[in-house]
């Protein structure tokens, strides 16, 4: 199947006068099939937001893609499109959802205006169907009592319900690939669930591509086709979510998996990853993590490794993971 | 409604009432009664002043002019100030810088100079001319608090959302931002229009504003000083008629604010 999205060594930089500019996103491939539910997981700083941003090129002020760097959505080169063509490709063809629901709904307008606005940024209808279509999308996101939440502010809603509203105001230009970025991280636990499980229904009831993007390894299980580990602005592995679970490969991936809490743990002391993730100003020479890595032999500190295949469909940015021993 | 809402709309009903019907029932506010400086009574409401001319039927004619002048000018600064301030706060770098630097020259220029200046080289103007030159002095005000709660909003979550879902600059600038502009504007508006009351008042003592015999709020204030300790009525009918207003105004302004920023509490 020819790929929905394909994003080739994808580089974000932010220049700095009379410095070297700061890379928080270094050479990141990867590509995102029809209908796929990719998570993109790495710790607060690792590049995964930018990533996602740069998908309908929402960088920040200041932050430039690389020359060579190539994000081709449905065939179609997206780094060098206009504020013009890259507006009808926002909301239309690549939609977002943000962290906070709290934040990123409108405080002084009604969540169904809201919606109608969303619908409205890409297509011609008649306020009477803009408003039929917004109480649709408010019943597809399983909000009870849609007629009456669709003329009520977004403060009289609970959290879980305007993250479902987020979700609605970006379905409403009937999306090909939804970018949820932390869309679970402001919301209770049980919250959480009902989230995912909703992004998880409309990706197969509307055939859409899902890039959910976290810090938490947890939620990705059995929702996720495949798992991108993002480590210092570059892709640490990749693989289909049960083999990342099964056999992690790359010993940062390993490290994550064993400073999840486990209710059968008999030790008393959680295991951590020794260190910090490196400022992007000071990202080390060599492979990014052999300061914090437990099985780094002195290759690691020398020359960066490539993202090469360790078993069928993985692929981890290791040398001891690719054979290597010291 | 609040309880002060019903008060401002009570109050704000009440002065128009005044405004619209008292000229209808009081006598001629040029006209004079029996004698100077009578005591308020049956015949003469508010009483009658150093001209024997009736006080209540010169605060019904003044709440026309003092209460029509302010509007006028208060509409028309708060429409050149919001527009001057989207600009500044959200357009393209050059537009900004331009809009911004108006801004700055309108508030470097005292008001009340400008205005003495202006009045005092064309003479004096008719009413609604009069009110329109208020309001082209009163902007800058306005267009700073609006540029300011522009680049607040300019970067707020939301504004990031609706971009991210292929909202335009200008669907962006009148959906996403404006609205919230809306409450800090009306607050500084209903300020504005005591504010506009109290310099038609002062303008209008100098001879450059409302000329006497025409009675406006503030000359009539102004008037009475002379006589304050002889005939108090004469200050206390049109003062507390400018400071009912000036309640009305905060509450109403107040009361919209509340309905346009629905999670106010």
């Amino acid at each position: 199947m020819t790929p929905l999205l394909e994003v080739d060594r994808l580089r974000i930089s932010f220049p700095r006068p009379g410095d070297a500019p700061l890379v928080p996103v270094d050479d990141v491939s990867f590509a995102l099939a029809p209908g796929e539910l990719l998570a993109l997981v790495g710790e607060s700083g690792c590049g995964k937001t930018l990533t996602g941003l740069s998908l309908p090129r929402l960088l920040p002020a200041g932050a430039e893609i690389g020359a060579d760097s190539s994000i081709r959505f449905n065939g179609q080169e997206i780094t060098g499109l206009s504020e013009r063509e890259l507006r009808a490709i926002r909301g239309r063809r690549i939609a977002l959802v943000f962290q906070d629901p709290m934040t990123s709904l409108n405080p002084v307008m009604r969540v169904g205006r809201q919606i109608i606005e969303a619908i409205t940024a890409h297509q011609r209808v008649t306020r009477s169907a803009a408003r039929e279509r917004a109480i649709a999308l408010l019943t597809e996101v399983g909000i009870a009592d849609p007629a009456t939440r669709v003329d009520e502010y977004p403060h009289q809603l609970s959290g879980g319900m305007r993250q479902r509203v987020m979700i609605a105001m970006a379905l409403a230009g009937e999306p090909d690939l939804l970018v949820a970025d932390e869309p679970t991280t402001a919301l209770d636990v049980t919250v959480q669930a009902q989230i995912l499980e909703l992004l998880d229904r409309l990706r197969a009831s509307r055939g859409m591509a899902v890039l959910l993007i976290t810090h938490d390894l947890g939620i990705v299980a059995g929702r996720a086709d495949r798992v991108l580990v993002m480590y210092a602005g570059r892709i640490a592995e990749s693989a289909p979510t049960a083999t990342l679970f099964r056999q992690p490969a790359h010993p940062y991936t390993r490290g994550l998996f064993a400073s999840i809490p486990r209710l059968d743990a008999t030790n008393a002391r959680l295991p951590t990853i020794a260190g910090s993730v490196p400022r992007p100003d000071r990202w080390p020479t060599g492979c990014r993590f052999h300061p914090r890595c437990p099985v780094a032999i002195p290759h690691c500190s020398v020359e960066r490794p490539p993202l090469a295949e360790v078993a069928p469909m993985q692929r981890a940015e290791c040398w001891v993971a690719q054979g290597e021993h010291a | 409604m609040t309880r002060e809402a019903r008060i401002g709309v009570t109050l704000g009903g009440l002065l128009l009432l005044l405004g619209v019907a008292g000229p209808i029932i009081a006598p001629d506010p040029l006209a004079p009664m029996s004698g100077p400086l009578l005591h308020p009574s049956l015949a003469n409401w508010f009483g009658t002043d150093q001209f024997s001319r009736d006080v209540f039927a010169r605060v019904a004619h003044g709440a026309r002019i003092s209460l029509g002048v302010a509007l006028i000018a208060v509409a028309i600064s708060t429409l050149i100030g919001t527009a001057a301030g989207l600009i500044a706060g959200a357009s393209t770098r050059s537009g900004s810088a331009i809009a911004s630097r108006c801004i700055d020259l309108g508030l470097a220029l005292p008001r009340v100079v400008v205005l003495l200046v202006l009045l005092a080289a064309v003479g004096t103007l008719p009413l609604p001319l009069f009110a329109v030159v208020l309001g082209l002095t009163g902007w800058p005000g306005i267009a700073r608090l609006v540029r300011g709660e522009t680049l607040r909003l300019r970067h707020a979550p939301f504004v990031t959302a609706a971009e991210a879902l292929g909202a335009n600059t200008g669907r962006v600038l009148w959906r996403e931002i404006f609205p919230g502009t809306l409450g800090p504007v009306l607050v500084a508006a209903t300020l504005g229009v005591a504010d506009a009351m109290l310099l038609e008042a002062g303008l209008s003592y100098l001879g450059l504003g409302v000329r006497p015999p025409h009675p406006s709020w503030g000359g009539m204030i102004l008037e009475a000083r002379e006589y304050l300790g002889a005939a108090p009525w004469l200050l206390l009918a049109p003062g507390v008629a400018l400071g009912l207003a000036t309640c009305a105004a905060t509450l109403l302004g107040d009361a919209l604010r509340r309905s346009l920023q629905p999670d106010a509490k």
